[in-house]
């Protein structure tokens, strides 16, 4: 019995809880607002200018209908004439003052506003370079990019917009209340009966339209992503003759677009008479309530004449405060969108005590190393990419990693490179555990060529240079001699100075692979991870890079991932990867001799060769 | 002003929705009007009677309140529909339009530029549409109505009121000449921005490997500045037009009650009139003042049109004629007649001199069900050539027939739908692993695609995935290996069930073992249809019956295997490279002999 008043109190007292969360929603909007407002701090002085153009602004723009109504009292109706002029003169004074004090404020307000928006996005830009690859390889680049522009966008719109309305409305307001407190107590409370019931609906308006914002934000990322990829994949698209079915995709995409937002006007069109409605109200009962008062001689009729008049002042803001809802709410679920990245952890980040390992020797091993993709990965499970790897290479070793297609190499080399940390065992270079070994100062040292090149837009110099913008021009076209690119830069439209397009798509997959292999090895690196570093490259052009390479390789750890077999140059070891374990390794004679799978993936490719 | 006018023409199909909104906030204002007076009825009441009925006043107002909140109700949802359709058929018209444009037109561009175009532009217009136009209209009939009042009232008084009405309109006009490239400007830079962030992050696996965070970093923050400077210029336009268009009628207000002010002192006006005149004056006032907002508004608006109608405006430069016919019935017959292909390069439209064409001079006859190789030096413009086939690009001279007929004659998705490609890079979309085989017929059966994956040796692995055929695979495919994403790619190519097959060096990252097998799928793939093979590798080109080699743009050599090993230099080197005693073995040896040294 007592167990069960127990439960319905506590039922009860859940479901307050519940609904004190929906009421002041889950999203932590005071926190952001607040950080939002802390860094404002480095401008200190530029908001103070701000608050007292804003103050200076709507003080000034109150003066006016003052000062024309002395005209009027004082000067007009007295019919003194130099008091009108010398009023007049004031007039003049304090509307100037007024465009000069909007000036201040216009200018400041989006200066600031700019100001810390700009500093956002490079905020979130600068979190999502602690990103790791991984992380990436999760979300859809089209989303992230969204929170940089739309986002943003958003933001700005609320605050150009809306702080000047924001400040000056509620600034009036406070002024108005306090008028009406001073003509009459009473009526004035009768107005401020208004107060909670505005609350009311305004908690009620946000309850309701609890994530239509939100879905906003949703579909424009959405969208932007969509187009991000069928627009990147166009090549596909036209060569498949696909276009009407992405218009169609579109489409639906954008159709849903206008549904969340047409669900946001319907909610803003439904708060805003709201607003109205108690303002009609409120009028209506101080007419008739004060009107009763009035007529029993209780108040004067010139405080009802001005009570009236003064609640249209009192409605007028907030009605521009309702106006703007939309926005403001657009903005807030933004900055949620925005804050759920930034309150994402980076999930690979340099712990404290992590080393600077100076100048590697370039030495590697891997030491029980069991890794998936999948996170949470169980022993038993078959999502294993990599499963205890137990291997050496000594400082300039050329490694050799051969295996079918999904073996596992390239996972081998990302893990080398600690774009994923193992979830079991530990990947040493030169004896340190790569989690203890700051992450740039390791990459620096890295040379790669990954097997999904990518070329940033720019000239062909500036992607040689990538790693090491520094480098001298001679610096970089002997990077592009050894790959024996040379021939293929002198005849481009520029040289060497030659846009190369978006993901140089300007260049052939062969060109662009040879661009990407002089890119790795202008950044002298101490361990050269080469994944089909020449899977597109023709052959003569390959007999060069590898004399090249020969010379650059002396005293350099490398890392080789071929399946031409041909590829593998004075591979000191040779290690076959099935199914993410190791299956064979050895010297070339060794395998062969043993009679294993190398010898039989040899077998399939020399036979093949011969065609 | 022409783009206003064509934006406006996004708006005609609804212009009847638009107007009676426009009529709606009218009576919204008449309301607005109208309460007043009834409030001010309600006083008098009060003055005069004893005990006067107020209920019926009250409610009156309440009744004439509630009306104008009907009004406005329904103006608010009119005019949010209306901008979210024009923001819809916008961003229709726009993407179709790029689905339209030619492969060229995308090689000069970024995709952070058209990703900004229609979202961060298409946002501005929207709200100008849905927000500042009608606020403008509202305010200008205010301005018009209460001048036409101002005129009745007094039209001495009047025409001094509106004397600064000229400074007005050429503050405005001027306001509109320097603020309106500013925007654009500023448009351009966000758009330019979007392009860097969608280069980090697509290229973030690169960023990482070369530990180039701080730069990438900094060359944002550069992209960041530049937005900055250019919005705070844009604000400061408006930081100054604004207040002063606002000023001016102020300077009226002045001028009417010095001037006005006499005449009443010297009884030649009323002060009734005078008042009456200086509310009127009030009313004009305030739009005034916020006539200079709304016009950054629209100027904003106008900009990001500019910059979506310069790309409507780009006509597609590959385009089915009107009325062309289908792709004849045939077995795929493939014909290059004297065909040169020169790429526009960045700058597109100006013709590099120095550039050498990519293709010069190629004639090339391939009979209906042959295979044939394409082999030659990296850039020697195999993709080029077969790109052309598919008419993805035009040549410059020459034609291209297949089965007969000049390729810019058909119809070009008729022509799409029977040509197939495996591209050198392989791109997949972020779908399920089924979708991606099906791209080309969405209507396939599993069973079709099943037999596809099977004959590009990708079943096996496709059914160890996760969730099998319904994984879905990340951004371009990257959460599959190499070898994976370009079985799937051949999967794809061989469920269009195509005429001409195209394999731009697709079993590149294949190794020996698959590729064998794969190259037995092939051979039952190709069957009656004509199939090109770039390759690099003779364990690839072994599938053609034929081998043409290319290099700098012509085609040199041609024939088969065993009349190049005699003819030609350069096939005999791929071949000899490629054969693998000679050239592993003998590596071997050398390292063998290197040790034996030591
Ligand atoms: N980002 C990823 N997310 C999930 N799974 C992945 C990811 N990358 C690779 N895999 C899976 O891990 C396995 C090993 O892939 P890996 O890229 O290491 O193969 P590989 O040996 O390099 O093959 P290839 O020769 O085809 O390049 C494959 O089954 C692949 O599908
Ligand atoms: N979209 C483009 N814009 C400008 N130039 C291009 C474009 N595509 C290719 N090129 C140039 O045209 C030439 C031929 O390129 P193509 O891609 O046809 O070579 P390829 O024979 O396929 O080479 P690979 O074997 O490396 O793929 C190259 O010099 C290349 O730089
Ligand atoms: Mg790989
Ligand atoms: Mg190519």
């Amino acid at each position: 019995m007592r167990r069960g008043e127990d439960n319905a109190l506590r039922n009860v007292g859940r479901l307050f809880v519940a609904l004190w969360r929906l009421v002041r929603g889950e999203d932590q909007r005071g926190r952001k607002v607040k950080w939002l407002v802390s860094q404002l701090r480095p401008y200190r002085g530029r908001v103070a200018l701000m608050f007292v153009g804003l103050l200076a602004a709507t003080a000034a723009g109150l003066a006016p209908p003052y000062l024309a109504g002395r005209a009027i009292d004082s000067g007009i109706q007295t019919g003194d004439v130099a008091a009108l002029d010398l009023i007049v003169i004031a007039f003049v004074a304090v509307a100037i003052i007024y465009a000069a004090a909007t000036y201040l404020q216009t200018y400041m307000v989006g200066w600031v506003g700019t100001r810390v928006l700009q500093d956002l996005r490079q905020r979130v830009f600068a979190h999502l370079q602690s990103m790791s690859i991984g992380f990436f390889t999760r979300r859809s680049p089209g989303v992230l990019i969204s929170r940089m522009t739309n986002d943003i966008e958003a933001l700005n719109q609320l605050v150009t917009d809306g702080v000047v309305t924001i400040f000056s409305s509620t600034l009036t307001l406070l002024g108005v209340v306090v008028i009406l407190l001073v003509l009459d107590v009473q009526l004035a409370l009768v107005v401020f009966l208004t107060f909670p019931l505005l609350l009311i609906a305004s908690v009620i308006f946000r309850i309701v339209s609890h994530g239509a914002y939100r879905a906003t934000r949703e579909r424009i990322a959405a969208i932007t992503a969509y187009l991000q990829e069928s627009l990147s994949g166009v090549r596909v698209v036209r060569s498949f003759g696909q276009e009407p079915r992405h218009v169609d995709e579109m489409t639906e995409l954008n159709e849903a677009n206008r549904a969340v937002n047409m669900k946001t006007v319907y909610l803003n069109a439904s708060y805003f008479p709201a607003v109205e409605l108690l303002a009609a109200v409120a009028t209506g009962v101080i007419l008739v309530y004060g009107g009763g008062l009035a007529i029993d001689r209780e108040i004067q009729i010139g405080v009802i004449v001005a009570f009236v008049g003064y609640l249209t002042t009192f409605f007028e803001p907030i009605q521009q405060l309702s106006q703007l809802y939309t926005t403001y709410q657009q903005g807030m679920a933004a900055l949620d969108k925005i804050f759920d990245l930034l309150d994402t952890a980076p999930d690979m980040v340099d712990a404290p005590e992590a080393i600077d390992p100076g100048t590697l020797r370039g030495e590697i091993e891997l030491d029980g190393v069991w890794f998936s993709y999948k996170e949470a990965a169980e022993p038993g499970e078959d999502v294993w990419a990599l499963r205890d790897v137990d291997l050496h290479v000594p400082p300039g070793q050329t490694l050799a990693l051969v295996g079918a297609t999904g073996a596992g190499k390239s996972t081998f080399a990302k893990l080398v490179a600690r774009f994923y940390d193992p979830q079991q065992g530990r990947v040493l270079v030169d004896g340190h555990d790569l989690r203890g070994v700051q992450q740039r100062a390791l990459r620096r040292q890295l040379g790669i060529v990954p097997q999904e090149g990518f070329l940033f837009s720019g000239s062909v110099r500036e992607n040689v240079a990538f790693g090491r913008p520094e480098a001298s021009l001679e610096e970089i076209e002997a990077a592009i001699a050894t790959v024996g690119a040379t021939a293929f830069v002198e005849a481009l439209p520029d040289g060497i100075e030659t846009e190369v397009g978006e993901r140089g798509i300007q260049l052939s997959a062969g060109q662009r692979q040879l661009v990407a292999f002089a890119r790795a090895l202008l950044a002298e690196p101490r361990i050269l991870i080469l994944d089909e570093a020449t899977s597109n490259v023709d052959v003569r052009t390959e007999k060069t890079i590898e004399k090249g390479l020969e010379r650059l390789l002396q005293g350099r750890t490398a890392i080789v991932i071929a399946h031409r077999l041909s590829t593998i140059r004075r591979a000191g070891k040779i290690v076959v990867l099935a199914d993410g374990g190791i299956a064979e390794q050895g010297t070339h004679d060794e395998l062969i001799a043993a009679g294993g799978p190398y010898s039989k993936l040899y077998g399939a490719w020399s036979e093949s060769s011969v065609a | 002003m022409r783009t206003y006018r064509r934006l406006m023409g996004f708006l005609r199909p609804y212009r009847f929705q638009l107007w009676g909104s426009l009529a709606f906030a009218w009576a919204a204002m008449g309301m607005t009007v109208a309460i007043p007076w009834l409030i001010g009825r309600a006083i008098n009441a009060i003055v005069e009677y004893d005990k006067p009925d107020l209920l019926p006043l009250a409610l009156a107002i309440f009744a004439a309140a509630i009306l104008r909140l009907g009004l406005t109700v329904v103006r608010r949802l009119v005019a949010g529909k209306v901008s979210l359709a024009v923001e819809f058929d916008l961003r229709q018209v726009f993407y179709a339009h790029l689905q339209r444009l030619e492969l060229g037109f995308f090689d000069g561009q970024q995709t952070g530029q058209l990703m900004s175009r229609a979202t961060v532009d298409l946002g501005a217009i929207r709200f100008f549409l849905g927000y500042g136009l009608i606020f403008i209209t509202q305010n200008l009939l205010t301005i018009v109505l209460a001048s036409a009042v101002m005129f009745v009232i007094d039209p001495v008084l009047a025409l001094l009121a509106l004397a600064p009405a000229p400074l007005i309109v050429y503050a405005a006009s001027r306001y509109n000449r320097v603020s309106r490239p500013a925007q654009q400007e500023v448009q351009q830079r966000i758009a330019e921005l979007t392009a860097e962030a969608e280069e980090n992050v697509s290229g973030i696996r690169i960023v990482k490997a070369f530990a180039r965070e701080e730069y990438q970093l900094h060359r944002f923050q550069r992209a960041v500045s530049r937005v900055f400077d250019q919005s705070i210029y844009a604000t400061r336009l408006q930081a100054f037009f604004s207040p002063l268009i606002g000023l001016l009628p102020q300077i009226g207000i002045a001028l009417v009650l010095l001037v006005g002010g006499r005449q009443v002192i010297n009884d030649n006006l009323s002060l009734g009139d005078f008042t009456a005149f200086y509310t009127y004056l009030v009313m004009l006032a305030g739009p005034l003042r916020m006539l200079g907002v709304a016009m950054g508004m629209a100027q904003r608006a106008i900009a990001s049109g500019n910059r979506l109608f310069e790309i409507l405006d780009r006509e597609p430069r590959i385009e089915s004629p009107p009325g062309a016919p289908a792709l004849p019935a045939g077995g795929g017959r493939v014909q290059l007649r004297d065909v040169t292909l020169r790429y526009a390069g960045v700058d597109a439209g100006a013709e590099r001199e120095g550039a050498l064409p990519a293709l010069s001079e190629v004639s090339l006859e391939v009979e209906a069900g042959r295979t044939v190789a394409l082999v030659g030096p990296s850039g020697s413009g195999k993709t080029s050539l077969v790109a052309l086939i598919a008419r993805l690009y035009d040549p410059d001279q020459g034609t291209v027939f297949v089965d007969g007929v000049d390729v810019r004659e058909v119809d070009v998705p008729s022509l799409r739908s029977e040509i197939a490609f495996v591209a050198d890079d392989s791109f997949l979309f972020t779908a399920s692993v089924a979708e991606n085989i099906a791209y080309a017929r969405a209507d396939a059966s599993l069973e079709e695609i099943e037999a596809a994956a099977r004959r590009a040796q990708a079943d096996a692995f496709i059914r160890a995935l996760p969730d099998g055929y319904e994984t879905r695979v990340g951004e371009r495919g990257l959460t599959l290996s190499g070898g994976q994403r370009q079985r799937v790619a051949i999967a794809r190519a061989l469920l269009a069930d195509p005429r001409i097959l195209i394999l731009d060096d697709a079993t590149s990252s294949v190794d020996a073992t698959t590729e064998v097998a794969i190259k037995e799928g092939l051979q039952e793939a190709m069957a009656g249809r004509t199939t090109f093979i770039i390759a690099h590798r003779l364990s690839t080109v072994s599938l053609a019956d034929e081998i043409v080699v290319v290099d700098g743009g012509r085609i040199v050599d041609r024939g088969t295997h065993a009349e190049l090993m005699e003819g030609c230099g350069f096939y005999r080197e791929i071949a000899e490279h490629g054969l693998a005693d000679s050239v592993f073995l003998q590596r071997d040896l050398e390292a063998r002999e290197e040790m034996a040294r030591l």
